[in-house]
């Protein structure tokens, strides 16, 4: 699952979307590639002004560009990206010969001689000597390089109806039969089989045709073919049926990469066949409702052609998969081309032409939509004031307009005929077109009040358009004129200003507002999909989850696309801004949604203080870099409840539930932390977790934590809570080494405290200052099994025999120490600030991106030793030898300094506690939650010195000893 | 009782359809305007805009539905539909226990997103997949009953909804449900456009229903008329 999610990742740098709608200012090679209609991998090599001539005579001035695999010209310039100018796109695999020519003019002139034999073209140079001659030294490279892939030529030429439609025109001059060609006629689309929409004669399909043959006799065909005026002109009379697939392929661009994957198509297919996915299914309910009117749609052949394309690009493209609407469109392209080329031109559609259309989040639709409001606003101001007086909401029935690209909503024929246009002139068209409906209309739609009347007044119109748009005019010429030439007049000529710079600003200028409502979307829809254990976190923690979540996946996805953007710059130069940093975008339809443990760290370092490093800052800025200890990563392991070695969010709310979760006590608390120890889940924490026990409360508190203010003030001792709580983990790991079961029965006769013990007074007994100094000398060498002299003092930390402690067991010991206790009590959850602005609210980044200087000193000063122990684990050494080392000082200190009184005080308390807990133990863990509740009352009475008569059993019996015990030392 | 000829305040309601896919929106829609069964030939792009009069006893109201894609990610779409609608149909197939979830994700965002006192009407759809009579024996292929009429009532209480539960293939309850919609609009709520609705009170032929009775058959144009 996760190798997937890098390969898209990877597939999605290597091919970059050519024009995400989010740049304000497309790259150079992203101009380059739109306005050549180029594929993803090309980049801008070398530019060179230069004269073009045909040998019919034409010529033209322009600039002449390269790329790894093309040579391009065109008149038009870049940044009005028209890849309508006179022009040509040849691949140079394309190219069979390149002379030199001499010329008086001009200092550098080459013949070039394309695969079709009768297109010579002329170019003329126009710059420097070195400037020219880097540009042939790169060309001839390139040709040499792109040598071998003329072999796909072939395949790609027979494919195409130009090819034969000239071949034919030739062997009837020569007067071959017309029947063999039936044989090896190119498929041109199921209209082959069920007649093409429309009355041929109607459409004038024959003198179209005609027409065809003459351009592409003179000016190249297919993938040589170059630009003139008159190609323009001739696409936006209407292309003819049988030669429309083909160039729509060609205009849009999609031609070019069927060139170069001339097997994609069939291997997608095969490699899939049979497997299911979410997309299969919804293709499947989709396929009997995909322009039905047409027969070919009625029958099982071209239901089976629609499904292979849909299906093999759901596999092409994941991401995308499948969106209704896609079926109308591959359905229309289906109509006048092959499977093949209705594959390749759905991926040029949803790269390119109409990017995020089709995308989960079907950003680019909504984003679309704001840009033709905008638009209508700006071109119709009237009509637009009307539309919102009236709340009438334009998008209702624009937005199914530009989502099947009118398709779906004007009538087949004239469909096609704006398809035409489109694929040639880009995603402006579908803009100018929908203005010019509201231009046409706008009388009527003045009248309108609601949106019911603005979709009856439309659906009139489109019904319409073939009617004489000037049913009354005396000029027969006029009342020729169709509803539907008049729209094309009107979109093409009175909207000719919306370029397609207007509409790349346009969606640069809504892109923000838009995510920002569809994030805001995604969020509410995914904050009540997380089910029962979200209800625990508070509203507002849970929504800064969220947040938080995205925020880290986005911003690890934008570096790591800046990183590589940053090498491949390096690599191949300077233009290279990329287009696709915003590619991990929950609006954008975020491709990642699961954490890595990396990418956890980060996470956790935003809502809990202990999880930032110390000292080290992010090289990134703003935050500080997350820490990596053990804990964090049981952590990981302890959330990852799927076994993805990655989180989801709905992990990730479910552990912080766990913790944070309304209704969490002290109990649940300590209870949670002990399974995280427990590996396998026996009940019991063996010596090494217990370690690592001791070493994470260190870690989670080393920054401090707040259980002094969480509690009442700390009788009398010093004021350094650190430094307590440093104590008390030392006692810990005493006491749970002192209360351990051994692991093997054989060794109970042995140990000095066996918890299951019925006789208490066996445990109190061991409680004293002796024994005290003998176990923290065995603490010395817990884990390394090296032989020590105090061994024998305690069998429990014997390495041959191993030790485990159980629930009930940690659990008493937690609850033995003031300190651990309040830790367990609160501090452990508070250390979670999932909003900010709490106490423990992130340190303002200003101090932390500070430089070097001040940097340590405040928390240095603040913490004293602990930043001993920062360092210990910094560098990742065990904290427990630091324990050791800490308490061996105190202890030393105490023998010395002969604080007897004090001692006593110590011993006092701690008896009780013990004592307390251990009567917690023995009544089991069935009694767990009875015993919290009688908790405090016990340890008052305590205090007081009086015994709790109406304890049951086994308590009342160990109160009395600790009764008599506490006589004994007052005395 | 039927006051039929004489003009009655018109006046018109935006619903909305919502609920998760293939859980029978657009059937019940359908079934509503057309009093028809059948496979949706009309392709989906967003949402189908279909109009129908209800009639009333006091009043006419004409439903403008918006009936929504349901594939996921049509989602997004969805609050440019349910924008200003004063009610909604959420539809769950009471087959299917995801789609009562996704359902009260729907209902969760209507109350909050939606205009204040929409009216939300809950609709459990496909009950001919569950009633008794199963003609094919051990119904090998007829799917139980995921969802009981108790759970999804208690829920629809608990909320504030109408609850119904229906079959667009027989027509089972459908009228009832867009009837009582029409009856829970609150007459503030309704748009003074009433006058439009004058001279088409051809209201229904078997005279009209006294709301809250379900006793008419359900393949019968009884009180609503196109």
């Amino acid at each position: 699952m996760f190798s997937t999610l890098i390969q898209k990742a990877q597939s999605l740098i290597l091919e970059p979307p050519a024009s995400s709608p989010s740049p304000a200012k497309p790259s150079k090679s992203t101009q380059f590639r739109n306005q050549f209609r180029l594929p993803a991998k090309q980049t801008l090599i070398q530019e060179i002004s230069c004269e073009m001539s045909l040998s019919t005579g034409d010529h033209y001035t322009g600039k002449l560009y390269l790329s790894e695999a093309f040579l391009c010209f065109s008149t038009g310039s870049s940044s009005t990206a028209a890849p309508a100018s006179p022009g040509f796109t040849l691949p140079l695999c394309a190219i069979r010969r390149v002379e030199r020519l001499h010329s008086r003019s001009y200092m550098f002139a080459l013949s070039v001689t394309t695969w079709h034999n009768d297109l010579r073209l002329t170019l003329q140079f126009a710059g420097l000597r070195p400037s020219c001659e880097r540009f042939c030294d790169a060309l001839k490279k390139g040709l040499r390089t792109q040598m071998n892939e003329s072999k796909n030529l072939k395949i790609l030429t027979d494919s195409c109806y130009s090819e034969f439609l000239l071949a034919g025109s030739e062997r009837k001059n020569s007067g071959l039969d017309g029947e063999k060609k039936e044989e090896k006629r190119p498929d041109t689309g199921l209209g082959v089989l069920f007649k093409y929409p429309g009355d041929t004669k109607k459409l004038r399909d024959r003198s179209k045709m005609r027409l065809w043959a003459e351009y592409l006799r003179d000016n190249g065909r297919n993938i040589t073919l170059v630009r003139q005026p008159t190609f323009q002109k001739l696409i936006r009379v209407g292309l003819p049926n049988r030669l429309r697939g083909e160039m729509w392929e060609l205009t849009s661009g999609s031609m070019y990469s069927r060139l170069f994957n001339p097997t994609l198509y069939q291997d997608t297919l095969e490699k899939f066949q049979g497997q299911h996915s979410l997309s299969i299914d919804e293709i499947e309910k989709d396929l009997n409702r995909s322009l039905p009117e047409y027969p070919g749609f009625q029958d099982e052949e071209g239901i089976v052609r629609l499904r292979r394309v849909l299906q093999a690009y759901s596999w092409r493209n994941e991401e995308v998969g499948y969106c209704q609407a896609m079926n109308i469109v591959v359905a229309a392209l289906l109509i006048y081309m092959s499977e093949e080329q209705a594959f390749f031109l759905l991926s040029t559609l949803c790269d390119r032409l109409v990017p995020g259309y089709y995308s989960m989040t079907m950003y680019g639709t909504l984003l679309d939509q704001k840009v033709f409001e905008s638009l209508v606003e700006r071109t119709m101001p009237i009509l637009w004031d009307h539309f919102n007086k009236t709340d009438v909401q334009l998008s209702v029935v624009s937005l199914p307009w530009f989502l099947s690209l009118y398709i779906n909503s004007m009538p087949l024929v004239f469909a096609f005929r704006v398809l035409d246009v489109f694929f040639l002139e880009g995603p402006k068209v579908l803009f100018q077109i929908g203005l010019a409906i509201l231009r046409i209309s706008g009388e009527e739609l003045l009248q309108a009040t609601d949106d019911g009347a603005l979709i009856s007044i439309l659906k009139d119109y489109f019904a319409r358009l073939d009617e004489s748009a000037h049913p009354n005019s005396p000029n027969e010429k006029l009342r020729a004129v169709t509803r539907f030439q008049e729209l094309m007049v009107v979109a093409f000529k009175e909207f000719a200003g919306i370029t397609h710079s207007t509409i790349i600003e346009e969606r640069a200028r809504h892109k923000e507002p838009v995510l920002k409502d569809i994030e805001n979307f995604a969020k509410r829809t995914q904050l009540r999909n997380l089910g029962p254990d979200s209800k625990k976190l508070d509203k507002e923690d849970l929504s800064n989850v969220y947040d938080r979540f995205y925020k880290v996946l986005y911003e690890r996805q934008e570096r790591d696309l800046y990183q590589l953007e940053e090498a491949a710059k390096a690599q191949r130069g300077k233009d290279a801004k990329s287009e696709v940093l915003e590619a991990g975008r929950v609006g954008l339809g975020a491709s990642v949604t699961i954490m890595s443990y990396d990418a956890f760290r980060e996470f956790l370092s935003g809502i809990a203080p202990w999880a930032r490093h110390n000292k080290l800052m992010s090289p990134w800025g703003g935050n500080q870099v997350p820490a990596d200890h053990e804990f964090i990563r049981r952590l990981f392991k302890r959330w990852d409840t799927d076994f993805n070695d990655a989180l989801t969010l709905q992990n990730v709310v479910s552990g912080l539930a766990a913790i944070k979760g309304a209704h969490k006590d002290i109990m649940s608390c300590i209870s949670w932390f002990f399974e995280l120890y427990d590996d396998d889940g026996d009940g019991r924490v063996d010596k090494e977790g217990i370690l690592k026990i001791s070493e994470a409360l260190l870690f989670i508190t080393r920054k401090g934590f707040t259980f002094e203010t969480s509690t009442p003030p700390l009788p009398g001792d010093d004021n350094r809570p650190d430094e307590k709580f440093l104590k008390s983990v030392s006692e810990f790991i005493h006491r749970c080494f002192e209360y351990a079961d051994p692991s093997h029965p054989g060794n109970i006769p042995s140990t000095p405290s066996p918890p299951s013990s019925p006789d208490p007074s066996d445990d109190e007994e061991d409680e004293d200052s002796d024994d005290d100094l003998i176990a923290f000398e065995s603490i010395q060498d817990p884990t390394p099994p090296k032989p020590k002299r105090k061994k024998e003092a305690n069998i429990a930390l014997d390495p041959q025999k191993p030790l485990h402690i159980t629930l009930p067991t940690f659990r008493m010991v937690i609850l033995a120490d003031e300190a651990l206790e309040s830790f367990f009590e609160r501090g452990f959850t508070a250390s979670f600030s999932l909003t900010p602005s709490t106490s423990t609210a992130p340190i303002p980044s200003a101090h932390l991106s500070t430089p070097s200087a001040g940097l340590p000193s405040v928390e240095a000063a603040r913490v004293g030793i602990r930043g001993v122990l920062d360092g210990v684990v910094r560098d990742g050494m065990r904290v427990a030898a630091e324990v050791r080392r800490r308490m061996e000082e105190e202890v030393e200190k105490a023998a010395a300094g002969a604080k007897e009184a004090v001692d006593e005080e110590e011993e006092k308390e701690e008896v009780g506690r013990v004592s307390e807990g251990d009567r917690d133990l023995l009544s089991g863990a069935e009694a767990d939650i009875r015993s919290i509740a009688e908790k405090p009352l016990v340890a008052e009475g305590q205090k007081e010195g009086e015994g709790e008569g109406s304890e049951g059993g086994v308590g009342v019996k160990k109160e009395e000893v600790v009764v008599e015990r506490r006589e004994d030392l007052l005395q | 009782m039927s006051d039929t000829g004489a003009p009655k305040p018109s006046s018109s309601v935006k619903l909305v359809l919502l609920g998760e896919a293939a859980v029978g929106k657009s059937s019940l829609v359908l079934r509503f305007v057309n009093n028809d069964f059948q496979e949706n030939k009309e392709p989906t792009i967003g949402a189908a805009f279909l109009t129908q009069k209800c009639n009333l006893p006091s009043r006419t109201i004409k439903f403008e539905i918006w009936d929504t894609a349901g594939q996921e990610r049509f989602a997004s779409l969805a609050p440019m539909y349910y924008r200003n609608a004063q009610s909604a149909l959420v539809v769950y197939d009471l087959t299917k226990p995801s789609s009562l979830n996704k359902a009260k994700h729907w209902i969760a965002e209507l109350q909050r997103q939606a205009s204040p006192g929409i009216v939300i009407a809950l609709v459990g759809n496909k009950l001919d997949l569950v009633s008794g009579n199963d003609e094919s024996g051990e119904g090998a292929e007829a799917p139980a009953r995921a969802i009981s009429t108790e759970e999804a009532k208690a829920y629809a209480d608990q909320e504030g909804l109408l609850f119904f539960e229906t079959s667009a293939k027989t027509g089972e309850q459908v009228q009832e449900v867009f009837e009582a919609i029409a009856n829970a609009i609150p007459e503030v709520a309704l748009k003074a456009k009433g006058a439009q609705g004058m001279g088409r009170g051809l209201g229904g032929s078997a005279g009209e229903v006294a709301p809250g009775l379900s006793m008419n058959e359900p393949n019968t144009k009884d009180s609503c008329a196109c």
